[in-house]
């Protein structure tokens, strides 16, 4: 009781008049506009005679079921060469239902018995809406039993020195917010989306070139057994370019960008769209008459905040997650840092902390924000790395050994897939930042100290391992020079924690939309020692004949 | 051959649904009858030609196509809507052949490597469509040239090939540009309604688990250029409603039956009174049906409805019938060495004719002037009076068949095969329709039985595969009655599936009725799914054997639905607006 008094208070501080528990004045407010909303309606509905009577004779009753839907409002389109390709308004309405018997200790989520997903009515038609939630969660019931049954079986099979519930208990929570809604109009864009990926006309050799958006707006809802009822919109809204071109050597050599904001009023403004994509050919032709690397290099690299961001992504990003292995595994997580617990996976002078409920940044909108999480858990702050130190995984309701509650990271890929820990706006910093000059000076002079004519600095990264703009950086006249075809050889975890040296007074927002929204912020790094290396995949013919000639249009 | 011949063993589902949208718009039936996407494909296929010729292995044939195409669909469920879409594309393939007719890079196992496809700008924009073919063709190239190798070392590797024929035929070049405009696309909202009305009269029957309405409005353009100087443009305009309502059986057996139309403008559909006296039957039938007792195990006379027979027609005699399956390795080729042969009873004929539009006043599905290869539609005598005579042909010839006869079909995206248009089976044995089912009884005494079956509806592998909505499970919508010889009323039963060899059982009619029936439906197959038509008057058959379906276990819903929690009387109130 106490615990739920202090809960309260802590939600009341921390929260605005968003975040609102039902029994506040407020509350009722939230509940009405719950009252008022069928898509609520339907769900609190069919919850409530589903937990009262969904039962087989002769079978455990649900212990736990939940709804979630997702509504997506979503306006794209695709120019390429100057002309649009696609233009598409999509609306689309997704339930996913899941039934859980047995108890927190030991359940039924386990193959089918992970839920049943299937469109939803468009309308806001309780009756529909009902008829649709009862026909998955009569199918949900009967997986779970199956798959329950299925589960213990395979458990059976193994030595469970430890055993970890399966579900984690979470207080209800009640948060109705506004509904987003796509009230802006896309067509001027269509228009830039044209002039954009027309610029191949400036230059000849440019192969491909698209220009696209994505305008979505994802209202979610859901409501589960234990009384949690959410309801919350997000908008997104992607803005981006792509394109590519070959060496005279055939090698293929990509550029891209996009803007990834949760305000329309973020995206910048055609013009500078333009000026973006005219940098961006301007330096795939400069790549295109730029050296290959040399065969290996192994010295010191500095990464720009943008390029820092991509390796935290993929360094830190994918090990921080508290995922539990298969059935019957000892392992605490799935990832590369499953045995780092309180070990240092950085260097001492980098902590991350990743923090949905930080909706802004500079003024600059977080894609990773979020009041709730898609498991019905209120979003939270969660140091994972101190002083280079692990001390925590982000988790969703699946505890994992050792962390036997949810912090607010169950969330869930649009539209069907079951929520899982995930990231939100994930940010890396440092307690000793060195100035971005300063850091251009050290990598020359970790140089000098080792005899290198150059050291590598990465603008922008392509993929984890492949850097997309690279530069050596000469000893002797300090000299930028752009060269292509580099790959690092050991850039992983490994050398995040013993060779990354210093970090930058400058930050960096990656926003990502792929599969979950989310955010990294990172300065930029430098290592004292990477390998990199000359790729060694085959380069591509060059094309058969030329394009052909532009009638000017 | 498979045994299940009603499930999809040549490949074969005829269903219901929207072909894959790789569609269009605001240009699709543009107003003007303006040639720009034309000669602009025209331009840049000489122009490829020209710069691919230089090269070894040249190209010795090359194609364009595009499909520009306008799609509206509406689905509703339960009153309310589940899908609307609206959208325009313009979809290109780029087909090249690289060696000889005698022997391309197309041979054998190979066909896929004729073809590239991809989504190109919609609107007539010269530079960005030649751009967006040049990288088609080039990248096409590549895919023939390689295959081409392979194809010369295999030949010279392995044995020699049954059916030497070449892998093209000769064909006349061909000019045709019908620029009209297929009737306007109505207003998405007029779908929207007519779908949310349709499936909100199955919310009044509790019992009616699942009811799905989806109109489709399909208008294309399709522009077809090739470098033996082939320029084709006809429209195509298609408007589909399907209704298809579902239950389950106490024991676990799904059920579900399926309505269809297809027209050609909105106001040719059916009324409401029309299409509430459909939905009536199906609810009456499923009603029926959940209580029906299961098939047993049968070998006697059967009755097929027209439309039953017409299914029946093109999932067992048509596919076979298509010209390739004569030809592949892997294929049966049940019919390759039996033409000039009896294969069915000799008062029977099966022909496919796509230039026909109506029969009787019915639209034909599978009409179309010119088919993918830019060869125009022809009537084809398949089996005249019960002899084998000719095949469904393509551009891909097959030992005695050199030529095609305008069936080279294909979805967007894949390469041709013989397909189906519209399938007619003609009878000189002929009973008034009203004498059918005394036949039948007839037919029963003589043997001794103690019933025989009327089959009212098959849909075989016509069955529902509609992209967007999770499809739980695949049931094959079969209608059968058994008919009793001492006028007792006719019983539905459930479960029923066909057994034996199709083909000997085609040669087991008796009789046919006079009335032919349409069914009209999409086909779907290795080139994908194409709109077809299947007609046929009703059969008897002296003998045809039924089995009990294997059926999944699963239980009916544990509650009742939502509306209904006070028993079947409570029906909500939304469902008085039924008229």
């Amino acid at each position: 009781m106490i615990s739920k008094l202090i809960r309260l208070a802590s939600t009341l501080m921390m929260s605005s008049i968003l975040f609102i528990p039902s029994m506040s004045a407020q509350g009722k407010d939230s509940q009405a506009s719950a009252n008022n909303d069928s898509v609520l309606r339907a769900m609190k509905a069919e919850l409530e005679r589903s937990k009262s009577q969904l039962k087989l004779e002769g079978m455990a009753a649900p212990y736990y079921i939940d709804y979630r839907i997702f509504d997506i409002d979503r306006w794209s389109a695709e120019a390429a060469f100057g002309a649009l390709r696609t233009n598409v308004r999509t609306r689309l309405r997704f339930g996913r239902v899941v039934v859980r018997v047995g108890d927190y200790r030991q359940d039924s989520f386990f193959q089918q018995g992970q839920g049943v997903v299937d469109s939803m009515p468009l309308d806001d038609d309780e009756l529909a809406l009902r008829h649709h939630l009862w026909l998955a969660t009569d199918k949900a019931y009967k997986g779970a039993i199956e798959a329950f049954t299925a589960k213990q079986a395979e458990l059976r099979q193994y030595t469970v020195d430890q055993a970890i519930d399966d579900f984690a208990r979470a207080e209800p929570v009640q948060f109705v917010g506004p509904l987003a809604k796509l009230d802006f109009d896309a067509t001027p864009w269509l228009e830039a989306l044209q002039d954009s990926s027309g610029l191949y006309r400036t230059d000849p050799q440019i192969e491909s070139i698209q220009s696209s958006l994505e305008f979505d707006v994802v209202n979610r809802y859901f409501a589960n057994s234990e009384g949690t009822v959410v309801r919350s919109g997000q908008v997104l809204c992607q803005v981006g370019m792509a394109a590519s071109t070959q060496a005279a050597d055939g090698m293929q050599l990509d550029r891209s960008v996009a803007y990834t904001v949760s305000d329309w009023k973020e995206l910048p403004t055609a013009e500078n769209f333009l000026a973006r994509t005219t940098g961006l050919l301007r330096t795939l032709k400069l790549l295109r008459a730029a050296p290959v690397v040399d065969e290996e290099y192994r010295g010191p690299v500095l990464f720009s905040a943008d390029a820092a961001s991509t390796v935290f992504a993929d360094l830190v990003g994918k090990n921080i997650l508290g995922l539990k292995p298969g059935l019957g595994q000892p392992a605490r997580t799935t990832g590369a840092f499953a045995s780092s617990y309180n070990a240092r996976v950085l260097p001492d002078f980098l902590s991350v902390v990743d923090d949905p409920t930080l909706a802004l940044l500079d003024g600059r909108s977080l894609l990773g924000h979020y009041e709730v999480d898609d498991e019905g858990v209120k979003a939270m702050r969660v140091r994972v790395i101190e002083r280079g130190k692990l001390v925590n995984y982000l988790l969703g309701r699946q505890p994992i050994r050792g962390f036997p509650t949810s912090n607010g990271h169950g969330r869930a890929r649009v539209p069907g897939n079951w929520p899982g820990p995930s990231l939100g706006n994930m940010l890396v910093s440092s307690s000793e930042p060195v100035p971005r000059e300063d850091l251009r000076k050290r990598l020359v002079e970790l140089c000098r100290q080792r005899d290198l004519p150059y050291g590598y600095y990465i603008e922008t990264m392509g993929g984890p391992r492949a850097p997309r703009l690279v530069y050596r950086m000469w000893v002797k006249d300090g000299r930028e020079e752009l060269v292509r075809g580099a790959i690092f050889g050991d850039l992983d975890t490994r050398s995040l924690r013993n060779n990354l040296v210093a970090a930058g007074d400058d930050m960096y927002i990656e926003s990502r939309i792929l599969n979950i929204p989310h955010s990294i912020i990172s300065p930029s790094i430098l290592f004292d020692e990477l390998e990199v290396k000359r790729q060694d995949t085959k380069n591509a013919k060059l094309p058969e004949y030329p394009p052909p000639k532009a009638r000017g249009q | 051959m498979k045994n299940r011949f009603l499930s999809a063993a040549l490949g074969c589902s005829l269903a219901l649904f929207l072909r894959p949208a790789f569609d269009g718009s605001a240009s699709a039936g543009g107003a003007k009858p303006d040639n720009s996407l034309l000669s602009t494909m025209q331009e840049e296929l000489q122009r490829a030609q020209g710069e691919l010729g230089k090269l070894d292995p040249a190209p010795y044939f090359m194609s364009y196509a595009v499909q520009d195409q306008n799609i509206a669909v509406a689905v509703g469920s339960q009153g309310s809507l589940v899908a609307s879409i609206h959208q325009s594309n313009r979809f290109a393939n780029v087909i090249v052949r690289v060696g000889a007719a005698a022997l391309d890079n197309t041979h054998a196992e190979n066909r896929a490597s004729a073809i590239s496809s991809g989504v190109i700008p919609l609107a007539d924009n010269a530079d960005a469509i030649s751009r967006a073919l040049w990288q088609l063709t080039y990248g096409e190239y590549r895919k023939a040239s390689e295959a081409y190798l392979k194809v010369k070392t295999t030949t010279q590797v392995k044995a020699k090939e049954e059916d030497t024929s070449p892998d093209f035929s000769p064909e006349m070049p061909h000019v045709h540009n019908d620029y009209s405009e297929p009737a306007a696309v109505p207003d998405q909202e007029v779908l929207e309604k007519m779908v949310r009305r349709y499936s909100g009269w199955f919310s009044k029957y509790p019992y009616i688990y699942r009811s799905v309405v989806m109109v489709t409005v399909q208008r294309a353009r399709r522009y077809f250029v090739c470098t033996e100087g082939t320029r084709v443009v006809v429209p195509d305009a298609t408007i589909r409603l399907m209704i298809e309502a579902q239950t389950q059986a106490d024991d676990g057996m799904e059920l579900m039956r399926v309505e269809s139309y297809q027209v050609e403008t909105v106001d040719q559909l059916p009324d409401d009174a029309e299409i509430a006296a459909r939905v009536e039957k199906m609810v009456a039938d499923l009603k029926t049906l959940r209580v029906a007792p299961l098939a047993e195990p049968y070998d006697g006379p059967a009755l097929l409805s027209g439309r039953a027979a017409a299914v029946f027609f093109h999932e067992v005699l048509g596919h076979r019938l298509e010209g390739h399956r004569q030809r592949g390795e892997q294929e049966a080729q049940t019919l390759a060495g039996k033409v000039g042969e009896r294969v069915l009873p000799e008062f029977l004929s099966v022909a496919d004719d796509p230039t026909e539009r109506t029969l009787n006043g019915m639209n034909l599905g599978g009409w179309y002037e010119y088919d993918d290869e830019g060869v125009p539609a022809s009537h084809v005598e398949l089996v005249e009076n019960g002899v084998l005579k000719n095949f469904l042909m393509s551009r891909m010839p097959i030992k005695g068949f050199g030529k095609s006869n305008g069936h080279g079909r294909a979805q967007p995206g894949l390469m041709v095969t013989g397909r189906q248009g519209n399938m007619i089976l003609t009878s000189s044995h002929t009973v008034k329709d009203a004498e059918l089912r005394q036949k039948l009884i007839d037919e029963v005494k003589r043997q001794g039985k103690p019933y025989g079956l009327y089959f009212e509806d098959i849909q075989g592998g016509f069955t529902l595969t509609q992209r967007w909505l999770p499809q739980s499970f695949l049931v094959l919508p079969i209608l059968v009655w058994r008919v009793y010889p001492d006028g007792r009323p006719d019983e539905l039963v459930r479960g029923v599936d066909i057994v034996g060899t199709p083909l000997a059982a085609m040669g087991r009619i008796l009789l046919t009725g006079e009335k032919k029936e349409v069914f009209n439906g999409i086909c779907a197959a290795e080139s994908g799914s194409v709109p077809v038509s299947a007609v046929a008057p009703g059969i008897l058959f002296s003998d045809l054997e039924v089995q009990k379906r294997p059926h999944a276990l699963n239980r009916p819903p544990i509650l009742p639905p939502p509306g209904f929690e006070m028993g079947e009387s409570s029906a909500p109130a939304k469902s008085e607006g039924w008229q």
